[in-house]
C-alpha cells in the first residue's frame, strides 16, 4: 500500500471517524505539507523531504503502527547511522523531524568530507553513492584503487583504507607508503590533500575536470593548479579558478590574479599605480597589468 | 635565530606543495636528458644526479645537485648547489655554489627544476676549460659560515664561457 495520495485524500480520511487519521493529518500539517513526498493510502507510510544546513536534500521515511503514537514510528533515511528516537506518548511527528534535523546537523562534517572527495578525486563507484555510504573507491593511478571508509563519528580522522588493483607490486608499494606515512594525516587538511600528502603523489582528478583541462588550458602558469587551495590565509579566494590571461595572443597563459600579483610584488621591476601593478608576463615578458583587488575589477 | 642563509626550513606553503607535486609528476613522465631524480619522500629537497653530456669536457662524469625549495616557491627561486665534489668549471665554486643568473635575479615562475637542470647542463657543456672561478678561494672563504648562494650579490661573469 504505497500508492501516493494527495493532500485532499488525506483530508478526506481525516474527516472520517478514525482518530488515527485525524491525528496523522494534523501532525503532517504541523511539519508542513510542502515537506511531504510520498504518502501511503492508509497514512501508515510516508516520507518527508528535508534540506540540511548545506542544502543537501534528504528523505526521511516513516512507518506508523496502527497504535501510533503509543509505539514510535519506525524510521529510515539516507544516513550512515540512525539516531535513537526519543519518544513518549505525547510526542508528535514534528518532534521526529526536530531530532532528525539535529542528527543531520551532526553529520555535516561527514558529508563535507565526502563531497570534497567526490569533487576533487576520481571516484570510481558505479553510480552516485548514497549519502548513507561512508565508502569511496578512489582511483590512485592506473594500477591501483583505494577503498576508503570514512569514520562518520570523526570524519577528519585517518580513514580505513584498502588498496586493490591488478598489479600486486604497485598495490603493495602504495600500501607500504600508506603504512609508513599515515601519521602525516592531519585534521587540519582536507581529505584529498591528506591522501596526496600521505601517498606523496598527485592523485587523478575527477573525469569531468580532466576533460575540461584538455579542452582549455586553465591551469595557472605560476602555481600550476586550476583552483587555488582552500586556505585560511586565502579566505574568500580559496578554490577560485584562474581569472587572468596574458593578452599576448601567442602566449595567452592563464594565471590566478593572486599568484600573478604575488609574483609581481616579489620583484623590484614592478611598478604600481593606484591599485594596479604593472610588470611583465613571466612567460613571454609582455607587459601585464593586474588589479590588486580583483573584487573591484569591472 | 639568524641562520645566515642556510635554506629556510619553513615548510612549503600549500601552493608550493601542489606545484612541486606537479613538477615531480611531469619530471617522472618526461625527465630532462642526463638527469636522475633520486626518489625520497622529501618534496622540499630534491637530490638530482647529473651526468656530463657526451662529447664535452664532463662526459661520463656524475655529479649531484641539491635543490632546496623555499616556503613560497615559485615566487622565489630554489637554492641549487652541487654537492661535493663540484665539477671544475669557471662558474662553479668549489663549495658547490653556481654562478647562473636564472638561479637568482633572473628567476621566473615560468622556469622549473627541469629547465634549471637543462641550463646547468648547457653551462657545463659549453665550457672549454676545467678550472675554478678566479675568485674561488676568496668567495668560498666568505661563505664559511654556511651562507646560501642566494645571499650572494652576484655579478654575472661574462656570457661566453
Ligand atoms: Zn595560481
Ligand atoms: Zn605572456
Amino acid at each position: 500500500m504505497e500508492e501516493s495520495i494527495g493532500r485532499a485524500r488525506c483530508e478526506e480520511l481525516a474527516k472520517s471517524s478514525s482518530s488515527f487519521y485525524r491525528k496523522v493529518y494534523s501532525e503532517i500539517e504541523e511539519v508542513g505539507w510542502e515537506s511531504l513526498r510520498r504518502l501511503g493510502g492508509d497514512l501508515t507510510f510516508f516520507s518527508f523531504h528535508i534540506l540540511d544546513k548545506k542544502g543537501r536534500a534528504h528523505i526521511l521515511e516513516l512507518q506508523l503502527d496502527r497504535d501510533y503514537p503509543k509505539s514510535p514510528p519506525s524510521l529510515s533515511a539516507d544516513v550512515p547511522c540512525m539516531f535513537t528516537l526519543e519518544w513518549s506518548t505525547i510526542s508528535r511527528l514534528k518532534d521526529v523531524m526536530h531530532q532528525f534535523r539535529k542528527h543531520l546537523d551532526s553529520l555535516q562534517e561527514f558529508w563535507s568530507v565526502l563531497d570534497d572527495i567526490d569533487k576533487s578525486l576520481c571516484v570510481v563507484d558505479a553510480k552516485q553513492p548514497s549519502r548513507a555510504s561512508p565508502i569511496r573507491r578512489i582511483r590512485a593511478g592506473k594500477d591501483c584503487n583505494i577503498i576508503a571508509r570514512i569514520n562518520f563519528d570523526d570524519p577528519k580522522s585517518l580513514p580505513e583504507c584498502r588498496f586493490i588493483g591488478p598489479e600486486p607490486v604497485a598495490v603493495n608499494y602504495l600500501y607500504m607508503i600508506w603504512r609508513r606515512n599515515s601519521r602525516k594525516w592531519s585534521k587540519e587538511k582536507s581529505f584529498p590533500e591528506n591522501l596526496e600528502c600521505v601517498l606523496g603523489t598527485e592523485l587523478p582528478k575527477p573525469l569531468g575536470l580532466q576533460v575540461e583541462d584538455d579542452h582549455q588550458q586553465v591551469e595557472c602558469g605560476i602555481c600550476y593548479a586550476q583552483f587555488l587551495p582552500t586556505d585560511e590565509e586565502l579566505g574568500a579566494r580559496s578554490g577560485t579558478r584562474t581569472d587572468y590571461s596574458c593578452e599576448n595572443i601567442s602566449c595567452n597563459k592563464s594565471f590566478h590574479s593572486l599568484c600573478l600579483t604575488d609574483w609581481l610584488r616579489s620583484i623590484t621591476t614592478t611598478r604600481q599605480s593606484f591599485d594596479v601593478l604593472f610588470g611583465n608576463c613571466p612567460y613571454c615578458s609582455d607587459p601585464v597589468a593586474v588589479k590588486i583587488n580583483m573584487n573591484k575589477i569591472d | 635565530m639568524s641562520s645566515s642563509g642556510a635554506p629556510s626550513h619553513k615548510a612549503l606553503s600549500k601552493i608550493a606543495c601542489k606545484r612541486l607535486q606537479k613538477e615531480l609528476v611531469e619530471w617522472q613522465m618526461n625527465p630532462p636528458t642526463g638527469f636522475k631524480h633520486k626518489v625520497t619522500d622529501n618534496l622540499q629537497r630534491w637530490i638530482i644526479e647529473a651526468i656530463g653530456a657526451p662529447g664535452t669536457l664532463y662526459a661520463n662524469e656524475t655529479y649531484q645537485l641539491q635543490v632546496d625549495f623555499p616556503e613560497h616557491y615559485p615566487m622565489e627561486s630554489p637554492q641549487v648547489i652541487f654537492l661535493p665534489p663540484a665539477p671544475l668549471h669557471p662558474h662553479i665554486y668549489s663549495n658547490g655554489h653556481i654562478c647562473l643568473d636564472i638561479l637568482y635575479d633572473s628567476w621566473s615562475p615560468a622556469m622549473t627544476v627541469s629547465s634549471i637542470c637543462i641550463s646547468i647542463l648547457s653551462m657545463l657543456s659549453s665550457s672549454t676549460e676545467k678550472q675554478r672561478p678566479t675568485d674561488n678561494d676568496r668567495y668560498v672563504k666568505n661563505c664559511k659560515n654556511g651562507r646560501s648562494p642566494k645571499e650572494t650579490r652576484w655579478w654575472f661573469h661574462d656570457d661566453k664561457v
